[in-house]
């Protein structure tokens, strides 16, 4: 059966890294959540941004749309960000939109 | 056609609802879990859509009724606020790809999107809102 998963996220400085783990359904109800929680690291210079999806259940234009601020604004600052664990379900949305090839999956864990 | 319906105000907080009721009758027709998946994503990019720029102060719903025979499932997304357009609805919008990063652009993703999930995708303006009209034909 489908699950009603809320949106929740969990965040963890580990070195120079700031990852932020993405659980439930990332929708239009949940961006402000999202934005909110990146305001004060979106810009810091000192860290690589990680987002890990690993428990992440749903994604749609809504979400990816963050996902391009995002890189828009790390990319313009010359800062790291890393995309980790994405599921196979979001990785299909990634590849159809083509936000996949401005993506760089990987770092630290 | 039989058809299933789900009235919803028109707030983001309540597009969950419409992905779960998807869910049920889309599994309940012996749709594939690949297909389901698509179609909740498609669905809320219609609902989503209605929310943002159905042009209702939190007063409006949105109505969605699920049409089905042994042939396709059909949903449509009635938003009962001003009509709206969406964004490069029946245009070729295209996915990101070939721009610099500056130049990304997130608008017309959710159209495209829709597009790409489902098997036709139709936009009508009607005297009292919008119709999204999002059909999968059955395997």
């Amino acid at each position: 059966m489908m699950k009603l998963e809320p949106f929740k996220i969990r965040t963890e400085e580990q070195g120079s890294e700031y990852v932020m783990y993405l659980e439930g359904e990332l929708d239009l109800a949940a961006v402000p959540q999202l934005q909110c929680a990146l305001e004060h690291v979106l810009k810091r210079k000192d860290i690589a941004l990680v987002l890990n999806l690993r428990n992440l259940t749903y994604i749609d234009s809504t979400g990816i749309g963050v996902i391009v601020s995002i890189l828009k604004t790390r990319d313009g600052l010359r800062a790291p960000f890393y995309v980790q664990e994405i599921p196979a379900k979001v990785k299909r949305l990634f590849d159809l939109t083509g936000i996949s090839g401005y993506i760089k999956e990987g770092a630290g864990a | 056609m039989k058809a299933v319906q789900l009235h919803i105000p028109a707030h983001a907080d309540q597009i969950d609802l419409v992905r779960i009721c998807l869910y049920g009758i889309a599994s309940k027709l012996g749709f594939e879990y690949e297909d389901i998946e698509d179609m909740k994503v498609a669905v809320s990019e219609a609902c989503s859509n209605a929310v943002l720029h159905g042009g209702h102060s939190g007063e409006g719903m949105i109505k969605v009724t699920f049409h089905h025979d042994d042939q396709a499932l059909v949903i449509q997304v009635h938003n009962e606020g001003s009509p709206f357009v969406l964004e490069g609805a029946g245009l070729a919008s295209t996915p990101l790809g070939g721009a610099a990063v500056s130049e990304l652009q997130a608008g017309g993703l959710g159209i495209y999107l829709m597009e790409a999930l489902m098997d036709k995708v139709e936009v009508f303006p009607t005297s009292e809102g919008t119709d999204v009209w999002l059909t999968k034909y059955r395997q």
